[in-house]
């Protein structure tokens, strides 16, 4: 157990935590925030993407207790986000998800490339989400979300 | 798939975990950065620690330097800060290039160059790029620094010429500011490992023509015949150049069948004629 | 009483999802995130070895308590599974492991702690003592004589030999044209992302066992489990939280479900167990892997007359519950003449049991590589006949004036307009351009190649379908409950399950036409035993048109109420009511649903005399002709590949299809592009290899690859709509489709890439290293 302590969506967190958890592992199943979701446990499906200060990381591979003195974004932190509820719109209206398992580490992916692309072109965006993991809906809709969401942000 | 159980230590500085990874004379002291491997590898149980020693916020491995002739990154520049040109590059583009093609965006935030180094999977991208670009790997043990020419410091898959108890603290760079180069990669998808990986450095007034191959069976190498014959011709004959790497590839890639040979002679030869464009 | 659909239909709007609001919150519940007090996980201790006795399971010292075996479950039955046939041998498929392993993954041992992580350490020290019996690893090898068998007591490794035969396959014999060729379709795993997970508990208040379990269809699984345990279905409710993706892959009864239930029986607290990456792709349900041998007999002028060949399907070491493996031979083996007017066929099918994880269910089942086997075969005779491939299709396509037709497999198909189709695939991708720019060389080396591939997918069958097949549990119909609350917004209680379909959405969009409301006011509820009807789950593209059609009886049928009522309230005649605009509407004014259903519901005095309180029915549904409708489509792509390295680029890929009426289009085109996807991943990256040993080689995402963003095209759809005779609505099923027609579409357009050398492309999937092969050995070199 190592004593650590972080902002989690803005709450401070102080808690002796397993080593070997994971951070996904740590939200998940110690704080009960389910909507960071595991796919594959090692780094190749992206459903556990979570921020770690301002850039996402796979949760699953980092260790929880490596955040110490980090500040930790997950899913249910963006519920109150401005760009973020325009992309879950966008999702929305281009039917960018099927069965939700990998929408919130589409959407905390789609956020990034939103911020570091102003207006990124489907070929920029299709190589941003290469090692996002969508089995349902074939990335279409998910490209096209995320273009429209971007000009809507970026303007 | 959840790694066994470890202690966890985050050392001040660079002389407190080299001792931390000393003071476990059978290695079950393991350093941690990134971690983009290492905790995939401990998930499966491919490896186990009895100790992790987190070196990933060591002020000494964050070290960035330029000088007039060469660039210093420190062994936990990330990938995604070599992609994004927030450290200096001293490639002339070709190192943003390698970083971008790396697994994921995701796992570029957090992978380093150092850690990728220290591990030395036959099949990552560094390796290759930073042999081709004659760079150095700057190494601290208990007994002090000392540095490893690239291509002598991968010796194998996932063998490398640290120590025990020895870390990668940087990369010690020599600039190629006017050099063209060129790279090209075989996987079977985006973000997967390589199936073949060639980096070619042209000869250039800052230096000479270097080729690297990777995702062979064993670990990244210079093409030395391709290079000097890239170096001594502008114009490049297809069948001489061919008949030059594949004479390399009975060196670097001995047991390569049909497919894997045809891959390294296509990754090279596009490699060279990308920097020629 | 009347509706009036010009204003109140909401059958083919795109409504957004219902569904979409809670996952993009980060809201969904699946199985992994419902937390209970006391809850253990479990870790399986899986074979290290594909075949060996079971000698002994050494429990580490001092967590004996903690490691279960077989013996340590109590009484398990292994139920039969696969089709109720003399011929077929069934195999006990045990939760864990009795006396012998049959491939590498499956479970020998469950450990239990109060994390995954404490209950893996545990498993780590288990020691599994087998010895080693021969392997069997290839399925048309495994029958040869004196190979070692699977199972002792079996003459041979088959579960079964089957030869479906239609017409006089010697009457062809001397047909002028006889093409003969081999082709594979390789195994590969399902992959839905949320992979499979199982929560059981005994609920005291309830008395009886909870079981959470990621799955498409809880109500057969509660039979299934019931059935293994002993346990009255009574006393047993099986719940399908979200459910992340399944595409066949979660619609079998498989060892864990009965383990982890049984665990919960014996321990009196919550268990859990949450399958990871690695046990997925060694030990899910696998699919595919059908090995083709079959000759075409033709005349010159291309007109195919008769298919004859074997087919072998790798079945992998069990039969699972409920229907086995043999649905997929002889689905292919009637697959096989497709839409074409072929009247000859002959195949004998061997479905073999092999040291492999079990195979199950993949959207498109069969027919993916049935499709492959023809629509490359056609291809092929074409390219020796010397003529297009579209052209070839088109001379032997079944015709609209054709329909309904029975092909030599024996499937009715229905409606449509196949050459039509065609002429529309083959003007999205322009194939008079493509001709034109393969006139020259591409600038940077690569050969590009067109392909098409027609496909048709049955869906909708019912009693007739399923017993001809000797299925032990027959899907005929489904049911559905509509219940109107007080307040006149709508409970809706389907036997299906929603696991991305979006039937939450396109359930609602029926109801509310049906019942003149909006589809915000109606609530659709699956997957829990516990609250909803009867109901086989959501498979084999049957759930638009059996719940559709069972959510349509139950709601016209309460309208019928809703209207007497409504005009009771108002006065005036039944006859003279309409239903629209959440209101009966009578000659001279109107009366809301709210007021109906609360005088239904809790006001009993206001209703006519003799009408029974309350706003419930429940109705089954399933379609007059239960031999199935037929949904079809042409796929067409344009590809690229490198002749060096074998990297294959799709530059285009378009699809157009008919479907029958849509109810949300929105919601079809996604069930396309993603079932096209999928289809993508069977023709170029995923496999599940097995070396000589029996040891899986793909047992991460590292080895086992899956098409992203930067492998899956923008795509281009056309739809035709020619409604089903006998469906609600016209609709057909089409959840499927998609997935059938990619690996034979890209198939034919890498042959005609390389048509100048002739280069063959006849197994899945087509990695950079088989293409490359392919084109080597063109050129006469070393593969």
């Amino acid at each position: 157990m190592t004593s650590t302590s972080f902002c989690l969506n803005g709450r401070e967190i102080a808690q002796e935590i397993d080593s070997r958890q994971s951070l996904a592992d740590y939200v998940r199943e110690t704080l009960n925030l389910t909507g960071t979701h595991l796919g594959c446990e090692h780094g190749a499906c992206g459903a556990c993407t979570v921020e770690v200060d301002g850039t996402p990381v796979r949760s699953c591979l980092v260790l929880a207790v490596m955040c110490d003195g980090k500040n930790v974004e997950t899913i249910e932190g963006t519920r109150t986000d401005e760009a973020m509820n325009i992309i879950r719109r966008n999702f929305r209206e281009k039917h960018a998800l099927q069965c939700g398992f990998c929408t919130p580490g589409m959407l905390l992916t789609a956020r990034d490339i939103i911020r570091r692309h102003r207006a990124p072109n489907d070929a920029e965006i299709r190589a941003e989400l290469s090692g996002q993991i969508c089995r349902c809906t074939g990335y279409m809709g998910i490209v096209a979300a995320i273009k429209s969401a971007a000009v809507e942000i970026n303007g | 798939m959840k790694a066994s159980a470890f202690q966890y230590v985050r050392p001040e500085n660079l002389t407190e975990a080299i001792e931390l990874l000393s003071g476990d004379p059978d290695g079950g002291a393991m350093a941690i950065s990134g971690g983009q491997s290492l905790l995939v590898l401990m998930g499966l149980r491919f490896a186990m620690a009895n100790t992790l020693v987190d070196i990933s916020r060591l002020p000494e491995l964050h070290r960035v330097s330029e000088s007039a002739d060469r660039v210093f990154l420190g062994a936990a520049t990330t990938h995604a800060m070599i992609e994004d040109r927030k450290v200096p590059d001293p490639s002339s583009g070709l190192m943003p290039r390698v970083a971008s093609k790396i697994a994921y965006r995701s796992v570029r935030n957090l992978g380093t160059i150092g850690g990728s180094m220290a591990l030395a999977d036959s099949a990552a991208d560094w390796p290759a790029c930073l042999i081709a670009l004659d760079a150095d790997i700057v190494i601290m043990g208990a007994h002090g620094e000392r540095r490893e020419k690239a291509e002598d410091f991968v010796r194998g898959p996932y063998e490398t010429a640290l120590l025990p108890a020895e870390l990668v603290v940087g990369i010690d760079i020599p600039h190629r500011r006017t050099a063209r180069w060129g790279t090209n990669k075989v996987a079977r998808k985006s973000g997967a490992f390589a199936d073949s990986l060639a980096v070619f450095v042209d000869s250039s007034n800052d230096g000479p023509a270097r080729l690297a191959l990777t995702g062979t069976a064993s670990h990244a190498r210079l093409l030395p015949r391709t290079s000097t014959y890239a170096h001594e011709n502008r114009i490049l004959d297809n069948a001489d150049l061919r008949a030059t790497i594949l004479a390399d590839l009975e060196d670097v890639d001995p047991l390569a069948d049909a497919y894997r040979q045809r891959c390294h002679v296509a990754t090279a030869m596009r490699a060279i004629a990308e920097a020629r464009l | 009483m009347s509706i009036s659909p010009e204003t109140e239909t909401w059958i083919g709007k795109s409504l957004l999802r219902k569904e979409d609001i809670r996952h993009l919150a980060g809201a969904g519940m699946f199985v992994a995130d419902i937390r209970m007090p006391n809850m253990q996980d479990v870790a399986f201790v899986r074979s290290p070895i594909a075949h060996g006795h079971l000698l002994g399971i050494e429990k580490p010292a001092g967590r004996e308590a903690s490691v279960f075996t077989l013996v340590d479950l109590g009484a398990v039955r292994c139920i039969d599974a696969g089709p109720e046939l003399a011929s077929f041998r069934t195999t006990p498929y045990p939760p864990l492991a009795g006396d012998r392993v049959r491939f590498v993954g499956q479970t020998v041992a469950a450990c239990i702690a109060p994390t995954r992580a404490e209950a893996e350490d545990i498993a780590e020290q288990v020691i599994v003592n087998t010895d080693d019996l021969p392997t069997v690893v290839d399925a048309v090898a495994a029958l040869q004589p004196g190979t070692a068998t699977l199972y002792d007591g079996w003459s041979n490794n088959a579960f079964i030999h089957a030869t479906i035969a239609e017409g006089d396959i010697a009457s062809v014999a001397n047909a002028p044209v006889q093409m003969h060729r081999t082709l594979k379709m390789n195994r590969q795993a399902t992959v839905a992302l949320e992979a499979r997970g199982v929560l059981a508990y005994w609920d005291h208040r309830l008395d009886e066992l909870v079981v959470y379990t990621s799955t498409q269809g809880p109500h057969v699984m509660r039979l299934g489990i019931a059935q293994s345990l002993g346990l009255p279905e009574h006393k047993l409710r099986v719940i399908a939280p979200d459910v992340g993706g399944g595409f066949g892959g979660k619609n079998r009864l498989m060892p864990e479900e009965i383990a982890i239930a049984a665990l919960a029986l014996k321990l009196g607290h919550p268990v859990r167990w949450i399958e990871d990456r690695r046990e997925h792709l060694i030990a899910s349900v696998h699919a595919r892997e059908h090995h083709y041998d079959l000759t075409l007999f033709a005349e010159t002028d291309g007109r195919v007359l008769g298919i004859k060949g074997a087919l072998h399907v790798d079945a992998g070491a069990y039969a699972l519950w409920p229907s086995g493996p043999f649905m997929e031979s002889s689905m292919a083996a009637r697959n096989l003449p497709g839409p074409y007017r072929i009247k000859h066929l002959h195949i004998d099918t061997h479905t073999v049991a092999t040291n492999k994880a079990p195979l199950g269910p993949y959207r498109g089942v069969a027919r993916p590589g049935a499709c492959f086997a023809i629509e490359r075969a056609m291809d092929e005779l074409a390219h020796e006949l010397g003529m297009d491939p579209s052209e070839l299709r088109r001379i032997n396509l079944v015709s609209a004036a054709d329909m309904p037709y029975r092909t030599a497999g024996g499937l009715l198909l229905d409606t449509g307009d196949y050459p039509t189709a065609l002429e529309a695939a083959v003007e999205m991708i322009d194939l008079p351009a493509i001709r034109e720019r393969q006139k020259t060389p591409e600038p940077d080396g690569r050969k590009i190649g067109v392909g098409f591939a027609v496909y048709t997918e049955q869906s909708g069958h019912g009693t007739v379908e399923w017993t001809k097949r000797k299925s032990r549990v027959v899907p005929g119909y489904e049911s559905a409950t509509v219940r109107m609350l007080p307040d006149g917004t709508v409970h809706l209680m389907v036997g299906i399950l929603n696991h991305g379909q979006g039937l939450e959405t396109s359930l609602a969009q029926i109801a509310a036409s049906e019942l003149g409301m909006h589809p915000d006011n109606i609530s659709v509820r699956h997957g829990d035993t516990g609250s909803t009807p009867y109901g086989f789950g959501t498979f084999a593209s049957r759930s638009i048109v059996f719940s559709g059609g069972a959510v349509a009886k139950a709601c016209r049928q309460l309208a019928i109420k809703i209207c007497r009522i409504g005009a009771h309230l108002m006065q005036t005649d039944t006859a003279e009511t309409a239903l629209r605009d959440n209101a009966v509407h009578g000659p001279s004014g109107s009366v809301s649903l709210a007021e109906i259903a609360r005088a239904a519901n809790t006001r009993p005095e206001l209703l006519p005399q003799g009408t029974e309180p309350g706003l419930e029915v429940t109705a089954t549904y399933e379609p007059p002709d239960s031999g199935g409708v037929f949904s079809y489509g042409v796929h067409a792509a344009l590809v690229a590949a490198d002749p060096k390295t074998g990297i294959v680029e799709i530059l285009k890929y378009a699809v157009a299809e008919d479907c029958g009426t849509m109810i949300n289009p929105l919601i079809v085109d996604g069930q396309i592009i993603g079932g096209v996807a999928q289809g993508i991943g069977t023709a170029l990256y995923e496999e599940l290899p097995y070396d000589e040993a029996g040891q899986p080689l793909a047992t991460t995402f590292g080895d086992y690859m899956m098409p992203c963003a930067t492998e899956i095209p923008h795509f281009e759809i056309r739809h035709f709509v020619t409604p089903a005779r006998n469906t609600e609505y016209g609709v057909k099923g089409m959840g499927e489709g998609g997935a059938i027609a990619p690996p034979a579409t890209i198939a034919n357009a890498l042959t005609d890439a390389f048509r100048d050398i002739g280069a063959k492309f006849l197994e899945t999937p087509m990695t950079p290293r088989r293409v490359s092969e392919a084109v080597a050995r063109a050129h006469g070199e070393n593969g």
